[in-house]
C-alpha cells in the first residue's frame, strides 16, 4: 500500500499575510473571524491580536486560518482565486432579477387580523378585486424577468375569494411558458378558510402549494386572527389535514406572526406544529407596519424579547430533533445556507443588494407596481416610495431603471454601508431600504440603533455559539443548509 | 493598544477621555462614536497634541462602564483599520477576479431593456 505523506507547513513569524477578514467578539474569550464569503473560525482575543501582530506561532491556529481563507503565505495566488469564485458562485442569482411576483388577486378578506398589514376590504366589495386585463399586463412583466425560474404567488386579502382570478392566471402563465421554458411556480398564501374540493382539485391538476398563517396554538392564534365565528384556527388545521392528505405533506406550510402574546408560548408553537406534521417553522417578528402598530396589533414588544423567544423555540426545535422528530425553523436555515455554503438562498429580506424589485416585485389589485409587499403597505397608509409603476402604463425598462429602486438598492448596499462594511456578519446579513425607511425615514438606517441590526446581530451570534458549543446543532445546520 | 488618558473634572454628566493623536486615528473615534450610539453619543475635539472625547450617556449610570465601551471599540477599530490597510489590495484583487470573467455585461444587452443593468454594484468591477 502506498501511503501518501501529509504535506506539513510550519509558518514561521511573520510567514504570512493577511487576506481580507472581518472580526466580532462574540464573549469574552472567543472571537469570530470571517472571510470575505463568510467562512468562519473561532480564536481567542490573544489569537487575534497575534495573527495580526504577526507572532502567532499556534500552528494548529494558523493551519484553520489558512484553510478558511483568512491568511495565505506569500506569492501564494489560489486563496484569492478561490475566494473569488465562491465570490462570484454567491453573486450569481443577481443576473437571473426577480424570480417572485406576487399578485395580490383582491384586497378582500373574511378576516380581521390584528396585525395585518395592508386595508381590510369586505368580502363583499368587487372593486378591490384584480381584473384579468391587470393581470394579463402584469404577467407580461413577469415573464421579462431574466431569471429561469418564476414563482408566482396569489396574495390578497384573501387569495381564494377572487378564486377565478387564481384559475385564470395559472391558465394564462402556463400558456406563456410554452415559449419561454422557464422553470415555473405557484403557491397560494391563504386561510384555508374558504378551501373547498374543487380548489383542492384545482391545486391537484396543477401542482399549485399552498402556504398558510398559523400562529401556535388555538387561543393564540384566534385572538390574533379574528373572523365571524372565531374558528380560524379550527379552518387552518382542518385545511391543513386536507391538503396534507389530497395532495401531500410537503405541499402545504404555514408562517407564523410573533405577537406580544406569542413571546410566552414559544414551545407550544412549535409543538403545535409538530403535531400537525408541519416540518418547518417560520419564527418572525412582526413586521413594524400598519395595523401591527397600533395599540392592539400585537407588535408591543422590542427586540431583545423576541431574541429570547426565538431562542426558546430554536431550542424547542433542536429538542424535537434529537428526539426523532425532524423540523427546521426556517430563518436559520436560510442563515445556515449563507454561513455554511457558497449558495445565496436568494431570500429577500436578508440579501444585498436588497431583494426588492430584484428579488420580488408586486402587483396590486389595480395594476400598481411595488418593490416589496412591504412597499404596497406604505402606499396603502399614503406613502408611495415604493411604488414603481403601474402595470398599465410601464415598460419593463420604466420599472427596473426607476429612481424608486435603484435608489433604496444603492443607498443601502451592505458592503458600503457604515458599520455592515466592517462588520463580521456582513455575507450573512442584508439590506432592508423598506424597513429602515418605514422606521429611521432613509433606505439605510443608523445600524447603532436599528431595529434590524439589533435582531440580526443577535440571531446570527445566537447560532454561532451554538454551532461552537453543541456539535450536534452544527451538524443540524449542515443539514439546514441543505434544506432552503 | 490605544494609550488613551481618563480626564476627571469635567461638567457633571459628561465623561471625558482623551487620546494622544499619534497613535489614535480621528477615523478609528469617529466610527467608534457610531457604533456605539445606542448607548452614548460622543463629541470629538482637537486639542494640541490630543483628541478629547466627551461621551454623554442615553441612559443614567455606569460611567466605568461606557468608558470601557468607548475604549474598547476604539481599540476594534483601530485593529480593523491595521487589517484593512494591509489586505485592501487583496479585496479589490478578489473582487476584479470575481466579476471581471462573469458575461454579466454585454454590449447587446447593455442598451435594450435594462435588465442586464440592475445586477447590482459588483458587476461592472
Amino acid at each position: 500500500m502506498i501511503k501518501l505523506e501529509r504535506a506539513v507547513t510550519t509558518l514561521s513569524p511573520h510567514g504570512w499575510q493577511l487576506l481580507p477578514m472581518r472580526f466580532h467578539r462574540l464573549d469574552a474569550d472567543s472571537v469570530i473571524l470571517t472571510n470575505l464569503v463568510g467562512e468562519h473560525v473561532f480564536v481567542t482575543p490573544d489569537e487575534l491580536v497575534a495573527v495580526v501582530d504577526g507572532s502567532c506561532v499556534d500552528q494548529e491556529v494558523l493551519a484553520r486560518l489558512r484553510a478558511a481563507h483568512l491568511i495565505q503565505v506569500p506569492g501564494e495566488t489560489l486563496p484569492a482565486e478561490l475566494l473569488a469564485i465562491k465570490l462570484r458562485t454567491k453573486m450569481r442569482g443577481l443576473s437571473d432579477s426577480t424570480g417572485l411576483h406576487i399578485f395580490v388577486v383582491t384586497l378582500r378578506c373574511e378576516h380581521t387580523c390584528r396585525y395585518c398589514q395592508v386595508s381590510r376590504q369586505s368580502s363583499s366589495k368587487s372593486e378591490f378585486d384584480m381584473s384579468e386585463e391587470t393581470a394579463r399586463r402584469a404577467l407580461d412583466l413577469a415573464f421579462r424577468s431574466p431569471s429561469p425560474h418564476l414563482k408566482i404567488e396569489f396574495q390578497g386579502g384573501e387569495p381564494l375569494l377572487n378564486f377565478p382570478l387564481v384559475r385564470w392566471i395559472t391558465g394564462e402563465a402556463k400558456r406563456m411558458n410554452s415559449s419561454h421554458g422557464k422553470d415555473l411556480a405557484f403557491v397560494i398564501a391563504t386561510n384555508l378558510a374558504l378551501l373547498d374540493d374543487e380548489i383542492l382539485e384545482f391545486c391537484a391538476d396543477e401542482g399549485v402549494d399552498l402556504s398558510t398563517s398559523l400562529d401556535g396554538p388555538q387561543e393564540l392564534h384566534n385572538g390574533n386572527r379574528r373572523r365571524p365565528g372565531q374558528d380560524s384556527w379550527q379552518q387552518a388545521v382542518a385545511g391543513i389535514r386536507r391538503v396534507q392528505e389530497r395532495l401531500g405533506q410537503d405541499r402545504v406550510s404555514a408562517l407564523m406572526t410573533t405577537t406580544e402574546a406569542s413571546l410566552a408560548q414559544a414551545s407550544e408553537i412549535i409543538d403545535c406544529y409538530a403535531e400537525l406534521g408541519l416540518r418547518g417553522v417560520f419564527l418572525r417578528p412582526i413586521s413594524p407596519y400598519g395595523f401591527a402598530l397600533r395599540d392592539r396589533g400585537g407588535a408591543n414588544y422590542d427586540v431583545s424579547r423576541w431574541l429570547d423567544f426565538y431562542a426558546t423555540g430554536l431550542g424547542r426545535i433542536v429538542e424535537l430533533n434529537r428526539q426523532g422528530v425532524p423540523m427546521v425553523e426556517i430563518y436559520a436555515s436560510i442563515i445556515a445556507k449563507k454561513m455554511l455554503t457558497n449558495t445565496d438562498p436568494g431570500y429577500v429580506d436578508l440579501a444585498s443588494p436588497a431583494g426588492i424589485g430584484i428579488g420580488a416585485m408586486v402587483y396590486n389589485y389595480d395594476g400598481g407596481i411595488y418593490a416589496s409587499d412591504e412597499g404596497r403597505m406604505l402606499a396603502e397608509m399614503g406613502d408611495h416610495t415604493f411604488e414603481l409603476g403601474n402595470v398599465h402604463d410601464s415598460s419593463y425598462a420604466d420599472v427596473m431603471l426607476s429612481d424608486g429602486l435603484l435608489s433604496p438598492l444603492m443607498e443601502s448596499l451592505a458592503l458600503s454601508a457604515p458599520m455592515c462594511a466592517t462588520c463580521a456578519f456582513e455575507p450573512y446579513c442584508g439590506a432592508d431600504p423598506v424597513f429602515h425607511y418605514a422606521t429611521a425615514g432613509d433606505f439605510t438606517g443608523h445600524k447603532a440603533l436599528s431595529a434590524f441590526c439589533q435582531r440580526n446581530m443577535g440571531v446570527f451570534t445566537l447560532l454561532l455559539r451554538m454551532m461552537r458549543d453543541d456539535p450536534y446543532f452544527r451538524n443540524l445546520m449542515r443539514q439546514w443548509a441543505q434544506s432552503c | 493598544m490605544s494609550p488613551v488618558e481618563d480626564v476627571s473634572g469635567g461638567n457633571v454628566g459628561e465623561i471625558i477621555l482623551t487620546f494622544d493623536q499619534a497613535t489614535v486615528d480621528l477615523d478609528a473615534l469617529q466610527r467608534s462614536a457610531y457604533a456605539v450610539a445606542a448607548d452614548m453619543t460622543v463629541d470629538i475635539r482637537l486639542s494640541e497634541m490630543d483628541y478629547v472625547c466627551t461621551l454623554f450617556a442615553r441612559h443614567p449610570g455606569g460611567d466605568d462602564q461606557l468608558k470601557h465601551r468607548f475604549r474598547a471599540e476604539v481599540n476594534d477599530q483601530i485593529l480593523r483599520a491595521r487589517i484593512a490597510k494591509e489586505t485592501d489590495p487583496l479585496r479589490n484583487l478578489v473582487f476584479a477576479l470575481a466579476f471581471s470573467r462573469t458575461g454579466l455585461i454585454s454590449a447587446e444587452d447593455a442598451g435594450e431593456s435594462g435588465a442586464k443593468d440592475v445586477r447590482g454594484p459588483g458587476a461592472e468591477t
